[in-house]
């Protein structure tokens, strides 16, 4: 389980790690927390000619916020995610799904960034990123784009994202005024990449009446997939356990599982059911 | 009780810390790839891809020109020079035994995913596996056999051409009128289960390092090994060397659960090529390795029956255990001793008067079976415990109740169980009762009923054990296997009166620098810190059989205490000389030599040890000069160990996920060494069990590609995922070991299949599901819900 020869640089500037990875064309690939990349080297599942590394660049490390965005620097680890204040009072979602990913050893060391760009249909970073159609700062030598989340996902660790781009920041709309959510996950192990998890996000009025609701399903498709159809069906409800019901099985007929050791493909759809219906409780007893 | 003569029985029994705590703790353990040697070369094995192919040819010359690398070998090109792995069982006593060759390097076919088909030897690890990848290996697929029905059909591929078919082994005994026992009983209940294919998946992967000196004619091998001198004798035969030139050293080893009881292609190759290159070489597998190419363990198929009166007494028990033994046999157990001993533990700690059994062990397109830590009983105890639930559910009994009413009775013991153990002393009812105590058992069961009224699922589970600890040479000589069940110790006194002990068991976390040094102190009335324990070296150490099977505690210390015995009883000759008081009035006692009526210390044992082996001009002429003594001790036919453990689940209807809420093990192992020797012993059994009863499977498709080959897909579970064990001891000694002593290593992964199959089982009562197979994984318990719902 050693990797096969690769180069290896270390920018210290992101203008010289987007010029590293022009130049390495298709062959270069930028490091960050290595939690995913270094095992897939290892077990020689892949392969490049150079590495960029992007541990030094402290300048992709940030939490800021700007007005109703909450925007994380790509190179920001999942725990400092976990336990920022910042992010707690704009968009605490984020907080409670940085604490499930992984351990604690793997969230020092991983980052937003790889995670979202690594593209595993089942990490909760995807998950959230399109629950809360959060916005993608991509850039290159010569260009910067932004890229929704709901269009990043492409399939199973396939993004959108071009060899010699580097994502460089999110962006999440901070929760707004009477915003409550909800965060569930079924793993075999605390800690493991979830067979089905699910993220929402509804407005509720004093009332208790939703204005508007967003949710999205991970574990369960080829990319985490942001199921529409549910806003509908919750939208001017109050949450009785018909609606529930009615909106979880909008969102286990969206998804088209494969399955895996973990969980059958009818395991996950099932799950789904079970899940949605479980997280659109929790955002309404918030 | 055979007690200590000459100890103070200070030590025995203390809580002494760990010895070895600080070296394990601060990391400076020495394990195998800690070991650099000068000109070391690096290995990597290329591995089958499938799991049934010929070979038809292997191109290496890519491979062969690699910078870094010096030397690329085929099966073919060691086929003379090392001899397949076979396992012989002694043909009177195994009549149905089929050996086979586990070549160390596949000759004409490959028999599983991952069996070696060659060996890249190069500059270092990167450098062979590089190597490794240009090696093109022109497979012809054959037909795999993935499991054991298919292997069993007429037609059936065939993993071992020479045997006709697919049956490596078939055990059948019946004892006792089975078929009346069955007509006379009240109520029948039957019982089919699977059990998960899983393994031992120690910490430390594999690996050896091995170098051979010209000028001496040593080829040395540093194993991470539980067997060091099974390991010696068998590479000598395997390369047909001289034993006499061959040094195993197995330094600390980060675990090894049985595993590491063996002897393997991969050690035999590291030590002829160190021996052809005059190089050391070193080969640490990989995880990958250790999940598909190391052993498996545990996948049985068994169907079982269980006949009661109405009042709950056994009147006869059958059952059919049918191993997926995988490609080959291995060395030296064989890899059909797991069925048999699945089989033959049914009856566990209940007085049975009819019994009747089969074991099969059947080849597979798999991953070898090997021992691993309870070995048959895990499967045995969970049939048997799942069969008293069964009928006590069906007989109106408490779950507690019927196993109490069946038990040995203390008062019954020494008790010649039907398979003809005869079980010395113990504590089954008692155990049961205490675990019931220390659960709280009718709050349990109250707060179970309230959960249920609010749509919470609470079970509770026992499994209640048996377990022969410390086989003895006979036992394995009675099934026909070539092993020694003795043990051998070298206990040597030096001039300042410090003892070092040599013996041939080795600890892999079970810390016998501490638990053998506890004994000897005892034996020999020094303090702790005055003992060293050395294992491991096998130019050190006496013969002996390392460790395994639940044995050091009751062998090598057994050993140590014979060999103790010879010792103290010189010294005290001497001593007698020396002060004029008669020898059996003396005693060696907290460093002195003392008159033992009235304690009076009469002379330091460090000026005795001083006066024999340097002023050795005092020594009486008929007294032999020097202060070591070795002894060799054979266990006694069974020693038996037995534990009731308890789970406490929550089970949720909508997932089907498990979660342990607590677990409980009344354990009772005779004479305790230490308490936190043994309480670990018992954490980190239980843990392993967790993952037998939840999470592990090593899994396999229908074509016998291995699915499991990272610990993402082979799940364990981890410290967040094992509960703290509230663990209650009982002490019935053993009337027939040093101290009492018998042997607690296996025991905390035998019953956690057992009591969490069964507290699943019982929180899942509401809906009358069927628990049958393990690991209980979500999906299928989900699956079991949702069949009985569908039936409804
Ligand atoms: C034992 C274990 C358990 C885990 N459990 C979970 C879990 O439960 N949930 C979960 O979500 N994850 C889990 N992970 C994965 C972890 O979250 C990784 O940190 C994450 O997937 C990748 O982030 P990284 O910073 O480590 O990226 P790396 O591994 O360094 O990179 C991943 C990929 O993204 C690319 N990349 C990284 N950063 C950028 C960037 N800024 N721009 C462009 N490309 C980039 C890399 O080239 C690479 O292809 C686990 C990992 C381990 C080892």
């Amino acid at each position: 389980m050693k990797p096969a020869p690769f180069k290896y640089a270390r920018p210290g500037s992101v203008d010289e790690a987007l010029a590293l990875l022009q130049a390495g064309g298709d062959e270069a690939k930028v490091l960050a927390g290595g939690q995913s990349f270094v095992p897939l080297l290892n077990l020689r599942m892949a392969s490049v000619e150079s590495i960029v590394d992007l541990n030094r660049l402290d300048d992709l490390a940030y939490i800021r916020r700007d007005n109703d965005t909450l925007c994380i620097g790509a190179m920001t680890r999942h725990r400092q995610i976990e336990v920022s204040d910042e992010v707690q009072a704009a968009q605490p979602l984020l907080c409670r799904a940085a604490a499930e990913v992984g351990h604690l050893a793997i969230r020092n060391r991983g980052t937003i960034g790889g995670s979202l760009v690594h593209a595993d249909p089942a990490a909760e970073w995807p998950l959230v990123a399109a629950a809360l159609d959060a916005q993608l700062v991509l850039r290159s030598q010569d260009n910067s784009r932004t890229v929704a989340a709901r269009e990043f996902f492409l399939a199973p660790l396939m993004t959108a994202i071009e060899p010699a781009e580097i994502l460089c920041e999110v962006r999440f709309p901070v929760a707004p005024a009477g915003a409550v959510w909800g965060f569930q996950e079924l793993c075999r192990r605390p800690g493991d990449f979830a067979i089905v998890a699910i993220a929402c996000q509804l407005t509720l009025d004093d009332s208790g009446t939703c204005s508007t609701a967003s949710l999205a399903v991970g574990g369960a498709h080829s990319t985490p997939l942001h199921v529409a159809d549910v806003e509908p069906i919750v939208v001017g409800s109050q949450g009785d356990a018909a609606v529930l019901t009615a909106a979880a099985e909008k969102a286990a007929a969206a998804v088209d599982p494969s399955g895996d050791v973990h969980g059958s493909a009818d395991y996950r759809r099932r799950m789904v059911k079970v899940l949605a219906q479980r997280a659109l409780k929790e955002a309404w007893s918030a | 009780m055979e007690a200590s003569q000459g100890g103070t029985g200070k030590m025995v029994g203390a809580q002494v810390r760990r010895v070895e705590d600080p070296r394990v703790l601060l990391g400076k353990s020495q394990y195998v790839d800690d070991l650099d040697l000068p000109n070391s070369l690096a290995l990597a094995f290329v591995r089958s891809p499938y799991a049934h192919a010929r070979i038809v040819s292997i191109d290496a010359a890519a491979a062969q020109n690699q910078p870094g690398v010096r030397l690329v070998l085929t099966g073919a090109d060691i086929a003379g020079a090392i001899k397949p792995l076979r396992v012989e069982y002694e043909p009177a006593k195994a009549p149905t035994h089929k050996p086979c060759d586990w070549p160390v390097l596949a000759q004409d076919k490959v028999r599983f995913v991952g069996e070696a088909a060659a060996v890249v030897v190069a500059a270092d690890r990167y450098a062979a596996e590089d190597a490794a990848g240009l090696i093109d290996v022109e497979y012809e697929p054959l037909e795999p056999v993935s499991d054991v029905e298919q292997a069993l059909a007429a037609d059936a591929p065939l993993v071992h051409e020479e045997w006709g078919d697919n049956v490596m082994q078939t055990l059948q005994a019946e004892i006792g009128d089975v078929a009346k026992a069955f007509q006379e009983a009240d109520c029948v209940v039957s019982e089919r289960l699977t059990t998960g294919r899983h393994m031992a998946l120690p910490m430390e992967t594999r690996g050896c390092v091995a170098s051979f000196e010209p000028a001496t004619d040593t080829l040395t091998v540093w194993s991470s090994t539980q067997v060091p001198h099974v390991l010696r004798s068998h590479i000598a035969l395997v390369l047909d060397f001289p034993e006499h030139h061959i040094r195993v050293v197995a330094p600390d080893v980060g675990g090894g659960f049985g595993q590491k009881g063996h002897l393997f292609p991969e050690e035999a190759v590291s030590a002829y090529l160190a021996h052809r290159l005059g190089r050391a070489v070193k080969w640490i597998e990989d995880r990958r390795e250790n999940l598909s190419a190391s052993l498996h363990a545990k996948q049985q198929a068994v169907q079982a029956e269980l006949a009661v009166r109405q009042d709950g007494t056994i009147l006869g028990i059958r059952g059919r255990f049918v191993g997926d033994v995988g490609a080959y046999s291995e060395y030296p157990w064989g890899s059909a001793f797991e069925a048999g001993h699945a089989a033959s533990s049914l009856p566990g700690p209940y007085k049975t008067p009819a019994f009747s059994f089969e074991a099969v062990s059947v080849a597979t397109n798999k991953t070898t079976i090997g021992v691993y830590r309870g070995v048959g009983l895990p499967i045995g105890v969970l049939t048997m415990e799942r069969l008293m639930d069964l009928a006590a559910h069906k007989l109106g009994l408490d779950p507690a109740e019927i196993r109490l009413r069946n038990m040995i009775r203390k008062e019954e013991h020494p008790y010649t169980t039907i398979i003809g153990a005869e079980v010395e002393s113990g504590s089954h009812r008692e155990s049961l009762q205490k675990a019931l105590d220390i659960l709280g058992y009718q709050e349990c069961r109250a707060e179970q009923q309230r959960a249920r009224a609010q749509g919470r699922y609470l079970g509770i589970g026992i499994g209640c054990y048996l377990e022969g600890t410390a086989p003895s040479s006979a036992a394995f000589a009675s099934m026909g296997l070539n092993l020694g069940g003795y043990e051998s110790a070298t206990v040597r006194m030096d001039v300042a009166g410090k003892v070092t002990v040599l013996v041939g068991t080795h600890s892999h976390g079970q810390s016998h620098e501490t638990t053998l040094a506890q004994v000897a102190a005892d034996e020999l009335g020094v303090p702790l810190a005055d003992v060293k324990i050395i294992e491991g070296d096998t130019n050190a150490v006496p013969y002996g059989m390392g460790t395994w099977g639940s044995r050091s505690a009751v062998t090598g210390g057994g050993a140590i205490s014979r060999a103790s015995e010879k010792l103290r009883n010189k010294m005290l000759r001497i001593a007698s000389r020396m002060t004029e008081v008669p020898d059996d009035d003396l005693e060696l006692a907290e460093g002195m030599i003392r008159r033992r009526a009235d304690t009076t210390p009469l002379m330091p044992i460090k000026e005795l040890a001083h006066r024999v082996l340097v002023q050795a001009g005092s020594l009486p002429r008929d007294e032999e000069p020097g202060l070591d003594a070795t002894a060799h001790y054979e266990p006694p036919p069974s020693t038996h160990a037995n534990a009731t453990h308890i789970a406490l689940v929550e089970v949720d209807s909508d997932t089907g996920q498990v979660t342990l809420l607590r677990y409980i093990v009344v354990e009772d192992c005779g004479t305790i060494i230490n308490p936190t020797v043994v309480d670990g012993q018992i954490q980190g059994g239980v843990a392993q069990g967790i993952g037998t009863a939840l999470y592990e499977h090593a899994l396999y498709d229908e074509n016998g590609q291995f699915l499991t080959g990272t610990l993402m897909d082979y799940l364990i579970p981890t410290a967040i995922d094992v509960p703290q064990v509230e663990i209650g001891h009982i002490e019935s000694p053993s009337p027939h070991t040093p101290h009492g002593i018998k042997g607690v290593g296996e025991g905390g992964a035998i019953a956690p299949p057992a009591a969490i199959a069964n507290a699943v089982a019982d929180a899942l009562a509401p809906f009358e599901v069927r628990v049958d197979a393990i690991p209980l994984t979500p999906e299928r318990v989900l699956g079991w819900i949702e069949q009985r719902q569908a039936a409804a």
